[in-house]
């Protein structure tokens, strides 16, 4: 019997070591560059919002192709894809088309992406994900956040949403609108959530805030600063001084335990004059049969003006380099931008901002018409918050933030320990 | 003339009974072959391999700088210096403990009530183990809503508990509430399904005994704890280990309850206050990006989890034998 136990033993460790060794062995795809009939492709993305939208799409875009188009959403909060990708690029499964977020995330499928700059669309799109001078990613949407104001509450209030660009305009703004909550029929003034759960709007979105908002457009020096541990004070406290005005006058029920419905849920039922979000919330908010006049104002998140809204193509599409069906991955992602079923879906259905030029149709949700006028007037600011680790986001800041709302410790203390953390984050 | 020994008659005899013995341990093993297999592909493989992958840098994606790398302890000396690991670790052990005594003292009592003369008891046994029909995720979101929702909004309308509805004192807002939060939504979850195991302990206590006890004018009292609970002592056994084993690697409810929060202050640094050790096992591989680091956390986890699993079974068997 313990014979027996040895050889099993024995012969797991040898199929284990077998079995590690030959993960990399990977079959040649034989890509020849031409559409097979009757092929299939999987395409994983991590918007759940418009999965039904992309596959009614999808299925009607395999028949016309003769391909099996199998769509796989997967998302939720930050952590959504990357864990079910890593399961299947372990599985040896990794699907031909695949969801990424930005550079961090990028450098893990690095080796597996394909180069894509001879592609039809990357001439109509000026957001395509770029690394060392080749497109490796389709842009998805376009995408932005700021501060989405009720703008019928705001004309109440005589506040003129133009004057919203700096610290100063902001709290003078809440202080006046704090006032007035009874007349307003409001709880709160923001509708901000900084639970753990949360945490992607304080440490990714309202983080972003210090990274970017008022420099030019793909303006790395603050982040590069940061990332090498160098911090500028001025800006951090004002920052700091933005971050705690916002958790003051945020419900702090909402601010402290509110998941993302009971925080755009303030908004849309007008408890709320400002919410801290993007325009993905425009399906949400009409579902709650909003009908108020609402926009975006800027962050003020420093004491001189920051005219602009944070605003880009945030989640991006790669082709599988190892895919047995390149040519239909490709032609899938080309059609997207070339006929008119693709800006049908992209638009109408699925209710993005479409990041190409050619398309003309118009999303008919009220926030994200404002992102479409802040970028038309070029008024807008990065998204930078992607140079810093998942770990640094979820795993530092999210808690330190949180400490912030829930009073444990004050202004100065998040201060300290922002810089702290930011110096620790040095490579 | 009885074969004598050595005899050809003897070796024929032998032979047949060796024969047997080897059809029979031909079948023993063919039928054992099938869980063996299974066995071995989905356990002892994956896990041999984990081991393996915790000494390395693996990613499970594509990077540039691809390849699997042997990088010794690495992985383990990191997770101990993390501050977040050792205080995962600790309220870990809190909350199993806790645990253990709620769900064993709620699901004994459920048990006592159910087994009673009670109208009605069939339908209250259905209904305490209803809630350990529901997924662990569900229950996590509907007890979020409880805790955010209609206890602050039960606080508005009954005069006394009024504290409740103010937003400092919300349950998943505060460490330790949010932390004993846990631990009730695990009770509500667990008890009825170990109730189940306490039920058919109580009701293969023999009746003589009972009737034997009261005939001396034993008060119930006494005879629960001289008669009942010693005949049940193996239920306790089994109802201990499962409640200390699921508690340890609680995670759905974790997960959709507090996602790990509110956060804490430990060692000065901020972290994520109610994140249990199988949370912070899946947040480091996940979250953080790093599987291999994940990997050596739960190898620890293993091995803790089976020392202090096998301790509290020797320890019952024994008093099982006392009792």
């Amino acid at each position: 019997m313990k014979k027996t136990l040895c050889v099993l033993i024995a012969a797991a460790i040898a199929v284990t070591v077998s079995l590690s060794g030959c993960a990399k062995g990977k079959a040649d795809a034989g890509a020849d560059g031409k559409l097979v009939k009757g092929g299939k492709i999987t395409l994983a993305q991590g918007k759940p919002e418009i999965d039904a939208a992309l596959k009614k799409y999808a299925a009607a875009w395999g028949e016309k192709n003769g391909t099996t188009v199998t769509i796989k959403s997967i998302g939720g909060t930050s952590g959504g894809l990357g864990p079910a990708l890593k399961a299947d690029f372990a599985a040896g499964d990794m699907p031909d088309l695949f969801g990424f977020g930005g550079v961090e995330d990028f450098k893990e499928w690095e080796a597996l992406a394909l180069d894509l700059t001879a592609e039809p669309w990357v001439s109509k799109t000026a957001v395509a994900f770029k690394y060392n001078g080749k497109v490796f990613g389709f842009p998805v949407a376009v995408e932005g956040w700021g501060m989405a104001y009720n703008a019928d509450m705001l004309a109440k209030a005589g506040i003129d949403p133009k004057t919203l660009v700096n610290l100063g305009a902001y709290k003078a703004a809440f202080a006046k609108l704090d006032s007035m909550k009874a007349e307003l029929g409001i709880n709160s003034v923001v509708s901000m959530a900084a639970a753990v759960e949360m945490g992607w709007v304080t440490a990714h979105h309202n983080f972003n805030s210090l990274l970017a908002n008022g420099l030019p457009y793909g303006d790395l020096s603050v982040v590069n600063d940061l990332l090498a541990g160098k911090v500028d004070d001025a800006r951090l406290n004002d920052y700091a001084e933005w971050v705690g005005l916002l958790f003051n006058y945020a419900d702090k029920s909402v601010l402290t335990t509110g998941n993302y419905d009971s925080q755009v849920g303030a908004f849309a039922t007008g408890k709320a004059v400002f919410l801290h979000q993007g325009n993905w919330t425009d399906p949400n908010i009409q579902g709650a049969n909003a009908t108020f006049k609402m926009a975006f104002a800027p962050h003020g998140s420093m004491a001189k003006d920051t005219d602009g809204i944070f605003v880009a193509a945030p989640s991006f599409y790669a082709v599988n380099k190892d895919s047995k069906n390149l040519a239909a991955a490709k032609k899938f992602l080309a059609d997207l931008v070339a006929t008119p079923e693709g800006h049908a879906y992209m638009v109408t259905d699925a209710g993005m901002i479409p990041a190409y030029s050619n398309v003309t149709l118009q999303p008919t949700g009220q926030l994200s018409q404002s992102v479409q006028a802040w970028s038309a007037a070029g008024k807008v600011y990065s998204w930078s918050q992607y140079y810093f680790t998942g770990d640094f986001r979820d795993k530092t800041l999210t808690p330190l933030y949180n400490q912030f709302a829930t009073g444990a410790i004050n202004q100065a203390k998040f201060v300290e320990l922002m810089k702290q953390a930011l110096i620790a984050n040095k490579k | 003339m009885p074969p004598s020994l050595g005899g050809p008659g003897f070796s024929a005899a032998w032979g047949a009974i060796m024969n047997k013995k080897r059809e029979n341990s031909l079948i023993f093993w063919l039928f054992l072959a099938p869980v063996l297999f299974a066995f071995l592909m989905v356990e002892i493989i994956p896990f041999l391999m984990g081991a393996w992958y915790s000494f390395t840098n693996w990613t499970s994606s594509a990077r540039i700088d691809g390849g699997i790398r042997f990088v010794g302890l690495d992985n383990y000396i990191g997770s101990f210096k993390d501050p977040a690991f050792g205080y995962s670790f600790g309220i870990t052990l809190v909350y199993t403990v806790m645990n253990m005594v709620f769900i064993n003292f709620v699901a004994f009592a459920l048990a006592l009530l159910v087994t009673s003369k009670l109208k009605l008891r069939n339908i209250y046994r259905v209904g305490f183990f209803v809630p350990n029909l529901i997924g662990g995720l569900i229950l996590g979101y509907i007890w979020q809503f409880v805790f955010n929702n209609a206890v602050p909004a039960l606080g508005k309308i009954v005069p006394f508990l009024s504290p409740l509805s103010a937003s400092e004192n919300l349950i998943l807002g505060n460490n330790t509430a949010a932390l004993m939060a846990l631990v009730a939504v695990g009770t509500w979850q667990y008890a009825g399904y170990v109730m189940m195991i306490y039920i058919a302990a109580i009701e293969n206590v023999p009746v003589e005994l009972h009737e034997a006890a009261m005939i001396d004018g034993a008060t119930p009292f006494a005879r629960l704890r001289k008669i009942t609970i010693p005949m049940a002592a193996q239920a306790f056994t089994i109802t201990m280990f499962l409640t200390l084993v699921n508690s340890f690697k609680q995670f759905d409810v974790n997960v959709s309850l507090t996602s790990g929060g509110p956060s804490t202050m430990y060692q000065g640094k901020p972290i994520l206050g109610t994140e249990l050790l199988a949370l912070n096992i899946y947040n480091t591989a996940f979250l953080s990006n790093n599987l291999a680091a994940g990997q050596a956390r739960a190898v620890v986890f293993f091995f803790v989890l089976a020392i202090v699993a096998i301790v509290q079974v020797s320890v019952n068997k024994k008093k099982e034998i006392e009792l």
